[in-house]
Protein backbone atom coordinates (compact mmCIF):
# COMPACT_ATOMS: atom_id res chain seq x y z
CA UNK A 1 0.00 0.00 0.00
CA UNK A 2 2.08 3.05 1.29
CA UNK A 3 -0.15 5.80 1.04
CA UNK A 4 0.38 9.14 2.72
CA UNK A 5 -2.19 11.40 4.31
CA UNK A 6 -1.16 14.59 5.80
CA UNK A 7 -3.68 16.75 7.53
CA UNK A 8 -3.49 20.28 8.41
CA UNK A 9 0.63 19.91 9.06
CA UNK A 10 2.14 23.10 9.78
CA UNK A 11 5.76 23.66 10.23
CA UNK A 12 7.17 26.83 12.29
CA UNK A 13 11.06 27.43 12.59
CA UNK A 14 12.40 30.77 14.78
CA UNK A 15 9.17 31.56 13.96
CA UNK A 16 8.63 31.79 10.76
CA UNK A 17 5.96 29.40 9.60
CA UNK A 18 7.71 27.32 7.04
CA UNK A 19 4.66 24.92 6.00
CA UNK A 20 1.23 26.54 6.65
CA UNK A 21 -1.73 23.75 7.03
CA UNK A 22 -0.91 21.26 4.34
CA UNK A 23 -3.79 18.73 3.89
CA UNK A 24 -3.21 16.32 0.67
CA UNK A 25 -2.69 12.67 0.16
CA UNK A 26 0.04 10.65 -1.61
CA UNK A 27 -1.39 8.14 -3.51
CA UNK A 28 0.92 4.81 -3.29
CA UNK A 29 2.45 3.05 -6.47
CA UNK A 30 2.33 6.70 -7.89
CA UNK A 31 4.73 9.56 -8.03
CA UNK A 32 4.19 12.74 -6.27
CA UNK A 33 5.98 15.81 -7.30
CA UNK A 34 6.25 18.73 -4.58
CA UNK A 35 6.88 21.73 -6.80
CA UNK A 36 6.63 25.74 -6.55
CA UNK A 37 9.26 28.41 -6.04
CA UNK A 38 12.75 27.80 -3.75
CA UNK A 39 11.51 28.66 -0.13
CA UNK A 40 8.16 27.21 -0.64
CA UNK A 41 8.71 24.93 1.94
CA UNK A 42 9.05 21.64 -0.30
CA UNK A 43 12.21 19.86 1.31
CA UNK A 44 11.17 21.07 4.65
CA UNK A 45 7.65 19.16 4.03
CA UNK A 46 9.42 15.90 2.22
CA UNK A 47 11.68 15.58 5.69
CA UNK A 48 8.41 14.93 7.46
CA UNK A 49 7.55 11.71 5.51
CA UNK A 50 10.33 9.64 6.96
CA UNK A 51 10.45 11.67 10.30
CA UNK A 52 13.92 13.57 9.95
CA UNK A 53 11.64 16.49 11.04
CA UNK A 54 8.66 16.27 12.67
CA UNK A 55 5.58 18.87 12.16
CA UNK A 56 5.01 21.48 14.99
CA UNK A 57 1.30 20.71 14.06
CA UNK A 58 -0.73 18.72 12.48
CA UNK A 59 -0.58 14.87 11.72
CA UNK A 60 1.14 12.53 8.60
CA UNK A 61 -0.31 9.06 8.46
CA UNK A 62 0.99 5.84 6.45
CA UNK A 63 -1.49 3.74 5.81
CA UNK A 64 -4.11 5.28 8.03
CA UNK A 65 -1.52 5.02 11.32
CA UNK A 66 -0.17 8.10 12.18
CA UNK A 67 3.93 8.62 12.09
CA UNK A 68 4.58 8.95 15.09
CA UNK A 69 3.02 5.99 16.81
CA UNK A 70 5.06 3.65 14.08
CA UNK A 71 8.59 2.58 15.35
CA UNK A 72 10.69 5.19 13.87
CA UNK A 73 13.80 3.09 12.63
CA UNK A 74 11.20 0.41 10.73
CA UNK A 75 9.77 3.58 9.36
CA UNK A 76 13.04 4.84 7.88
CA UNK A 77 13.18 1.70 6.30
CA UNK A 78 10.30 1.34 4.88
CA UNK A 79 10.71 5.25 3.35
CA UNK A 80 13.89 5.43 1.61
CA UNK A 81 15.77 8.99 0.61
CA UNK A 82 17.76 10.48 -1.81
CA UNK A 83 19.17 13.79 -1.29
CA UNK A 84 19.93 16.59 -3.27
CA UNK A 85 23.66 16.05 -3.28
CA UNK A 86 25.50 12.77 -3.07
CA UNK A 87 26.67 11.99 0.68
CA UNK A 88 28.85 9.32 1.10
CA UNK A 89 28.92 7.41 4.38
CA UNK A 90 31.61 4.94 4.21
CA UNK A 91 34.52 3.77 3.20
CA UNK A 92 33.50 1.92 -0.27
CA UNK A 93 30.73 1.20 -2.79
CA UNK A 94 29.97 -2.21 -1.34
CA UNK A 95 30.26 -0.57 2.42
CA UNK A 96 27.71 1.81 1.26
CA UNK A 97 25.17 -0.54 0.28
CA UNK A 98 25.43 -2.35 3.37
CA UNK A 99 24.91 0.70 5.49
CA UNK A 100 22.05 0.01 6.22
CA UNK A 101 21.57 -3.47 4.88
CA UNK A 102 24.18 -5.03 6.73
CA UNK A 103 23.13 -8.76 5.88
CA UNK A 104 23.56 -7.48 1.66
CA UNK A 105 25.35 -10.35 0.33
CA UNK A 106 27.35 -9.47 -3.01
CA UNK A 107 25.52 -10.85 -5.70
CA UNK A 108 22.36 -8.88 -4.74
CA UNK A 109 24.92 -5.42 -3.84
CA UNK A 110 26.30 -6.28 -8.13
CA UNK A 111 22.35 -6.40 -9.11
CA UNK A 112 21.07 -3.50 -6.97
CA UNK A 113 24.06 -1.49 -8.81
CA UNK A 114 23.45 -3.19 -12.48
CA UNK A 115 20.25 -1.32 -11.74
CA UNK A 116 20.99 1.94 -11.64
CA UNK A 117 23.70 1.73 -13.87
CA UNK A 118 27.06 1.43 -12.55
CA UNK A 119 29.23 -1.56 -13.10
CA UNK A 120 30.47 -4.34 -11.16
CA UNK A 121 33.97 -3.56 -11.53
CA UNK A 122 33.00 -0.18 -9.05
CA UNK A 123 31.45 -2.60 -6.32
CA UNK A 124 34.99 -2.34 -3.82
CA UNK A 125 35.93 1.27 -5.48
CA UNK A 126 36.07 3.75 -2.49
CA UNK A 127 33.29 5.72 -2.64
CA UNK A 128 34.95 9.07 -1.92
CA UNK A 129 36.50 8.53 -5.88
CA UNK A 130 33.36 8.43 -7.74
CA UNK A 131 31.91 10.97 -9.75
CA UNK A 132 28.85 13.13 -9.24
CA UNK A 133 26.73 10.85 -11.31
CA UNK A 134 27.87 7.70 -10.06
CA UNK A 135 27.87 8.78 -6.12
CA UNK A 136 24.35 10.14 -6.93
CA UNK A 137 23.16 6.24 -8.55
CA UNK A 138 25.32 4.85 -5.34
CA UNK A 139 23.10 6.74 -3.47
CA UNK A 140 19.93 5.09 -4.97
CA UNK A 141 21.29 1.41 -4.76
CA UNK A 142 21.51 2.45 -1.38
CA UNK A 143 18.41 3.65 -0.51
CA UNK A 144 16.84 0.77 -2.54
CA UNK A 145 19.64 -2.05 -0.78
CA UNK A 146 17.08 -1.54 2.32
CA UNK A 147 13.97 -2.28 -0.38
CA UNK A 148 11.60 0.50 0.83
CA UNK A 149 8.10 1.01 -0.15
CA UNK A 150 8.29 4.23 -0.47
CA UNK A 151 11.49 6.54 -2.43
CA UNK A 152 11.80 10.70 -1.26
CA UNK A 153 13.73 12.03 -3.41
CA UNK A 154 14.80 15.23 -3.07
CA UNK A 155 15.82 17.41 -6.24
CA UNK A 156 17.73 14.06 -7.13
CA UNK A 157 19.59 15.60 -10.07
CA UNK A 158 19.89 19.12 -9.52
CA UNK A 159 23.99 18.95 -8.40
CA UNK A 160 24.50 16.95 -11.23
CA UNK A 161 26.03 17.86 -14.74
CA UNK A 162 23.24 17.64 -17.25
CA UNK A 163 24.71 14.62 -19.11
CA UNK A 164 24.86 12.34 -15.68
CA UNK A 165 21.11 14.32 -14.68
CA UNK A 166 19.96 12.75 -17.79
CA UNK A 167 21.70 9.69 -17.05
CA UNK A 168 20.37 8.94 -13.33
CA UNK A 169 16.71 10.65 -14.51
CA UNK A 170 16.54 7.86 -16.21
CA UNK A 171 17.22 5.22 -14.04
CA UNK A 172 14.57 6.87 -11.56
CA UNK A 173 11.93 6.39 -14.46
CA UNK A 174 12.47 2.99 -14.62
CA UNK A 175 12.50 1.92 -11.14
CA UNK A 176 9.32 4.02 -11.14
CA UNK A 177 7.96 2.26 -13.67
CA UNK A 178 8.19 -0.74 -11.24
CA UNK A 179 5.46 0.98 -8.62
CA UNK A 180 7.02 2.07 -6.74
CA UNK A 181 5.71 4.94 -4.94
CA UNK A 182 7.81 7.76 -4.75
CA UNK A 183 7.69 11.94 -3.29
CA UNK A 184 9.83 13.58 -5.80
CA UNK A 185 10.93 17.11 -4.85
CA UNK A 186 12.10 18.91 -8.52
CA UNK A 187 12.05 22.61 -9.31
CA UNK A 188 12.24 21.73 -13.29
CA UNK A 189 8.62 21.72 -14.82
CA UNK A 190 9.94 19.37 -17.60
CA UNK A 191 11.42 16.65 -15.07
CA UNK A 192 8.14 16.89 -13.32
CA UNK A 193 6.30 15.89 -16.23
CA UNK A 194 8.58 13.44 -17.44
CA UNK A 195 8.56 11.42 -14.53
CA UNK A 196 5.47 12.42 -11.52
CA UNK A 197 1.48 11.41 -12.36
CA UNK A 198 0.80 13.65 -9.08
CA UNK A 199 1.75 17.09 -8.36
CA UNK A 200 1.62 19.33 -5.21
CA UNK A 201 2.15 22.96 -5.67
CA UNK A 202 3.44 24.73 -2.74
CA UNK A 203 3.61 28.58 -2.53
CA UNK A 204 4.83 30.25 0.73
CA UNK A 205 4.05 26.92 2.49
CA UNK A 206 0.70 26.87 1.37
CA UNK A 207 -1.12 24.16 -0.68
CA UNK A 208 -2.19 25.88 -3.56
CA UNK A 209 -3.33 23.28 -6.46
CA UNK A 210 -2.91 19.30 -6.12
CA UNK A 211 -3.72 16.84 -9.12
CA UNK A 212 -2.57 15.02 -11.98
CA UNK A 213 0.71 16.49 -13.74
CA UNK A 214 -1.09 17.08 -16.76
CA UNK A 215 -3.77 19.40 -15.16
CA UNK A 216 -1.44 21.21 -12.58
CA UNK A 217 -1.36 24.85 -14.54
CA UNK A 218 2.22 25.78 -12.32
CA UNK A 219 3.79 22.74 -14.45
CA UNK A 220 2.46 23.70 -17.70
CA UNK A 221 3.62 26.82 -18.08
CA UNK A 222 0.52 28.93 -16.80
CA UNK A 223 2.49 29.33 -13.39
CA UNK A 224 5.69 30.10 -15.25
CA UNK A 225 8.62 28.08 -13.90
CA UNK B 1 61.33 24.45 59.33
CA UNK B 2 62.78 22.48 56.26
CA UNK B 3 64.44 25.32 54.58
CA UNK B 4 63.33 24.88 51.03
CA UNK B 5 60.20 26.49 51.72
CA UNK B 6 60.27 30.16 51.31
CA UNK B 7 59.28 32.38 54.72
CA UNK B 8 57.05 35.07 54.23
CA UNK B 9 59.75 37.88 53.63
CA UNK B 10 60.69 35.51 50.46
CA UNK B 11 57.63 35.62 49.42
CA UNK B 12 57.99 39.62 49.62
CA UNK B 13 60.65 39.11 47.92
CA UNK B 14 59.33 37.56 45.21
CA UNK B 15 57.26 40.43 44.33
CA UNK B 16 60.33 42.53 43.30
CA UNK B 17 60.58 39.83 40.07
CA UNK B 18 57.30 40.93 38.91
CA UNK B 19 58.12 44.93 40.06
CA UNK B 20 60.80 44.22 37.49
CA UNK B 21 58.32 42.56 34.67
CA UNK B 22 55.80 45.98 35.52
CA UNK B 23 58.72 48.31 34.77
CA UNK B 24 59.83 47.14 31.65
CA UNK B 25 56.65 46.76 30.44
CA UNK B 26 56.01 50.14 31.16
CA UNK B 27 59.11 51.55 30.34
CA UNK B 28 59.09 49.83 26.61
CA UNK B 29 55.04 51.11 26.32
CA UNK B 30 53.58 47.30 25.50
CA UNK B 31 50.62 47.99 27.90
CA UNK B 32 51.18 45.41 29.53
CA UNK B 33 52.05 46.48 32.86
CA UNK B 34 48.52 47.29 33.85
CA UNK B 35 47.79 44.01 32.82
CA UNK B 36 50.45 42.22 34.86
CA UNK B 37 49.63 44.09 38.06
CA UNK B 38 46.00 42.95 37.88
CA UNK B 39 47.39 39.15 37.31
CA UNK B 40 49.73 39.21 39.82
CA UNK B 41 47.41 40.99 42.30
CA UNK B 42 44.39 38.56 41.42
CA UNK B 43 46.78 35.34 41.82
CA UNK B 44 47.67 36.20 45.00
CA UNK B 45 44.82 37.26 46.90
CA UNK B 46 42.45 34.28 45.21
CA UNK B 47 46.18 31.97 46.74
CA UNK B 48 45.40 33.09 50.21
CA UNK B 49 41.92 32.79 49.92
CA UNK B 50 41.99 29.15 48.99
CA UNK B 51 44.87 29.06 51.49
CA UNK B 52 42.17 30.50 54.15
CA UNK B 53 39.82 28.14 52.89
CA UNK B 54 41.55 25.20 53.01
CA UNK B 55 43.10 26.02 56.82
CA UNK B 56 39.87 26.22 57.73
CA UNK B 57 38.91 22.74 56.19
CA UNK B 58 41.49 20.81 56.97
CA UNK B 59 41.09 22.02 60.57
CA UNK B 60 37.54 22.55 61.29
CA UNK B 61 35.02 20.92 58.56
CA UNK B 62 36.50 17.62 58.12
CA UNK B 63 36.24 15.05 55.69
CA UNK B 64 32.66 15.78 54.80
CA UNK B 65 33.40 19.68 54.23
CA UNK B 66 36.56 18.02 51.85
CA UNK B 67 33.79 16.53 49.48
CA UNK B 68 32.19 19.84 49.31
CA UNK B 69 34.68 21.82 48.31
CA UNK B 70 35.21 19.08 45.99
CA UNK B 71 31.22 18.99 44.52
CA UNK B 72 32.33 23.33 44.23
CA UNK B 73 35.12 22.78 41.91
CA UNK B 74 32.93 20.27 39.98
CA UNK B 75 30.05 22.85 39.45
CA UNK B 76 32.02 24.99 38.24
CA UNK B 77 34.27 23.04 36.10
CA UNK B 78 30.72 22.33 34.45
CA UNK B 79 30.57 25.49 33.65
CA UNK B 80 33.67 26.00 32.10
CA UNK B 81 33.38 23.24 30.16
CA UNK B 82 29.94 23.42 29.35
CA UNK B 83 30.77 26.44 27.59
CA UNK B 84 32.80 24.58 25.43
CA UNK B 85 29.77 22.83 23.98
CA UNK B 86 27.82 26.06 23.20
CA UNK B 87 25.00 25.34 20.69
CA UNK B 88 24.89 21.46 22.46
CA UNK B 89 21.20 21.03 24.02
CA UNK B 90 21.51 21.05 28.10
CA UNK B 91 25.46 21.40 27.23
CA UNK B 92 26.41 22.60 30.86
CA UNK B 93 24.58 19.79 32.55
CA UNK B 94 26.36 17.47 30.38
CA UNK B 95 29.32 18.77 31.32
CA UNK B 96 28.94 18.93 34.62
CA UNK B 97 27.54 15.55 34.99
CA UNK B 98 30.85 14.05 32.90
CA UNK B 99 33.45 15.90 35.42
CA UNK B 100 31.29 14.83 38.11
CA UNK B 101 31.64 10.76 36.83
CA UNK B 102 35.01 10.95 36.21
CA UNK B 103 35.74 12.66 39.72
CA UNK B 104 33.82 9.90 41.29
CA UNK B 105 35.25 7.11 40.25
CA UNK B 106 38.96 7.72 39.67
CA UNK B 107 39.13 9.40 43.29
CA UNK B 108 36.76 6.73 44.22
CA UNK B 109 38.93 3.93 43.79
CA UNK B 110 41.67 5.51 44.68
CA UNK B 111 40.41 6.13 48.65
CA UNK B 112 39.21 2.85 48.51
CA UNK B 113 41.86 0.62 47.72
CA UNK B 114 43.71 3.12 50.20
CA UNK B 115 46.21 4.80 47.48
CA UNK B 116 45.56 7.65 48.92
CA UNK B 117 44.21 8.95 52.40
CA UNK B 118 40.64 10.11 52.56
CA UNK B 119 41.58 13.01 54.91
CA UNK B 120 40.59 16.12 53.68
CA UNK B 121 43.98 17.20 53.07
CA UNK B 122 44.63 14.66 50.64
CA UNK B 123 41.62 14.90 49.00
CA UNK B 124 40.58 18.07 48.44
CA UNK B 125 44.35 19.03 46.56
CA UNK B 126 44.11 15.77 44.49
CA UNK B 127 40.40 16.14 44.02
CA UNK B 128 41.39 19.30 42.13
CA UNK B 129 44.11 17.73 39.71
CA UNK B 130 41.30 15.28 38.84
CA UNK B 131 38.26 17.95 38.43
CA UNK B 132 41.16 20.24 36.72
CA UNK B 133 42.17 17.28 34.17
CA UNK B 134 38.23 16.11 33.80
CA UNK B 135 36.95 19.36 32.92
CA UNK B 136 40.04 19.99 30.35
CA UNK B 137 38.70 16.54 28.49
CA UNK B 138 35.22 17.05 28.81
CA UNK B 139 35.50 20.69 27.02
CA UNK B 140 37.71 19.32 23.98
CA UNK B 141 35.11 16.21 23.88
CA UNK B 142 32.06 18.90 24.04
CA UNK B 143 33.49 21.23 21.21
CA UNK B 144 34.90 18.60 19.08
CA UNK B 145 31.13 16.96 19.16
CA UNK B 146 29.55 20.17 18.82
CA UNK B 147 31.80 20.55 15.52
CA UNK B 148 31.26 17.32 14.48
CA UNK B 149 27.45 17.57 14.64
CA UNK B 150 27.74 20.61 12.51
CA UNK B 151 30.11 19.47 10.34
CA UNK B 152 28.69 16.41 8.96
CA UNK B 153 24.84 16.91 9.75
CA UNK B 154 24.39 15.41 6.20
CA UNK B 155 26.47 12.70 6.74
CA UNK B 156 24.79 11.65 10.06
CA UNK B 157 21.08 12.12 8.00
CA UNK B 158 21.85 10.08 5.49
CA UNK B 159 22.86 6.92 7.70
CA UNK B 160 19.58 7.84 9.77
CA UNK B 161 17.54 8.14 6.64
CA UNK B 162 18.44 4.93 6.51
CA UNK B 163 17.17 3.16 9.19
CA UNK B 164 20.13 3.41 11.26
CA UNK B 165 20.04 4.50 15.02
CA UNK B 166 21.01 7.83 16.66
CA UNK B 167 23.94 5.43 18.19
CA UNK B 168 24.96 3.59 15.22
CA UNK B 169 24.79 6.74 13.19
CA UNK B 170 26.69 8.88 15.61
CA UNK B 171 29.43 6.00 16.01
CA UNK B 172 32.34 6.82 13.52
CA UNK B 173 32.02 10.34 14.51
CA UNK B 174 32.16 9.58 18.16
CA UNK B 175 35.69 7.34 17.49
CA UNK B 176 36.78 10.76 16.17
CA UNK B 177 35.93 12.99 18.46
CA UNK B 178 37.46 10.93 21.31
CA UNK B 179 41.20 10.10 19.43
CA UNK B 180 40.93 13.93 19.30
CA UNK B 181 39.84 14.96 22.75
CA UNK B 182 42.58 12.55 24.44
CA UNK B 183 45.54 13.13 22.40
CA UNK B 184 46.56 16.04 24.56
CA UNK B 185 46.13 14.17 27.31
CA UNK B 186 47.93 10.92 26.25
CA UNK B 187 51.02 13.19 24.47
CA UNK B 188 51.62 14.98 27.64
CA UNK B 189 51.58 11.13 29.25
CA UNK B 190 54.25 9.78 27.18
CA UNK B 191 56.83 13.06 27.26
CA UNK B 192 56.13 13.07 31.19
CA UNK B 193 59.70 13.92 33.17
CA UNK B 194 61.60 14.03 29.41
CA UNK B 195 59.80 17.66 28.82
CA UNK B 196 58.50 18.67 32.15
CA UNK B 197 58.39 18.01 35.51
CA UNK B 198 54.86 17.26 36.51
CA UNK B 199 53.20 19.90 39.23
CA UNK B 200 52.75 17.27 42.33
CA UNK B 201 56.31 16.16 41.62
CA UNK B 202 58.34 19.10 41.57
CA UNK B 203 55.74 20.65 44.41
CA UNK B 204 57.25 17.18 46.82
CA UNK B 205 60.62 17.71 45.35
CA UNK B 206 60.37 21.41 46.54
CA UNK B 207 59.39 20.41 50.17
CA UNK B 208 62.57 18.28 50.61
CA UNK B 209 60.89 15.04 49.69
CA UNK B 210 63.13 12.80 48.11
CA UNK B 211 62.73 12.14 44.27
CA UNK B 212 62.22 8.21 44.83
CA UNK B 213 58.89 9.08 47.22
CA UNK B 214 58.07 11.85 44.52
CA UNK B 215 57.94 9.71 42.23
CA UNK B 216 55.76 7.44 43.45
CA UNK B 217 52.94 10.13 44.09
CA UNK B 218 53.65 11.37 40.68
CA UNK B 219 53.02 7.85 39.14
CA UNK B 220 49.87 7.66 40.86
CA UNK B 221 48.90 11.43 40.22
CA UNK B 222 49.41 10.61 36.44
CA UNK B 223 47.77 7.61 36.18
CA UNK B 224 44.64 9.27 37.84
CA UNK B 225 45.19 11.78 35.42
CA UNK B 226 45.03 9.75 32.45
CA UNK B 227 41.55 7.72 33.93
CA UNK B 228 39.90 10.94 34.45
CA UNK B 229 40.27 12.22 31.83
CA UNK B 230 39.07 9.11 29.47
CA UNK B 231 36.21 8.16 32.11
CA UNK B 232 35.19 12.15 31.43
CA UNK B 233 35.85 12.55 27.54
CA UNK B 234 33.53 9.34 27.49
CA UNK B 235 31.00 10.17 29.83
CA UNK B 236 30.81 13.61 27.90
CA UNK B 237 30.85 11.52 24.53
CA UNK B 238 28.17 9.61 25.66
CA UNK B 239 25.55 12.24 27.37
CA UNK B 240 26.48 14.68 24.80
CA UNK B 241 25.61 11.84 22.02
CA UNK B 242 22.34 11.46 23.32
CA UNK B 243 21.93 15.43 23.82
CA UNK B 244 22.62 15.64 19.69
CA UNK B 245 19.34 14.07 18.94
CA UNK B 246 16.02 13.52 19.92
CA UNK B 247 13.47 10.86 21.15
CA UNK B 248 12.63 9.93 17.52
CA UNK B 249 16.32 9.66 16.29
CA UNK B 250 16.14 13.19 14.69
CA UNK B 251 19.37 15.33 14.49
CA UNK B 252 18.71 18.40 16.79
Amino acid sequence: MSRFDLREVSVRRDGHLIIDRVSATIAPGRCTALVGPSGAGKSTLLRLFNRLDDPTSGTLLLDGAELDTLDVLELRRRVGLVGQRPVMVAATVIEELRTGAPELERGRAVELLARVGIAQALVDRPSAGLSGGEAQRVCLARALAVEPEVLLLDEPTSALDPEAAKAVEETLCGLLGDGLTAILVSHSAEQVRRMADDALVLQGGRLVESGPVREIAYVNGVGGV
Amino acid sequence: MNPAVPEWTGVALSVSLVAVAVVIAWRQQLGLAKEIVIAAVRAGVQLFAVGAVLLFLFQHAGLPGGFAWLAVMVVIAGQVAGRRGAGLHRSRYVATAAVAVAAAVTLGVLILFGVVQSAPRVVVPVGGMVVSGAMQATGVTLARLVAEARGQRAVIEARLALGLSAPAAFAPHRRELLRTALIPTLDSTKVVGLISLPGAMTGLILAGVSPEVAIRYQIVVMYMLVAAAVMAALAAAELGRRMLFTGAQQLR
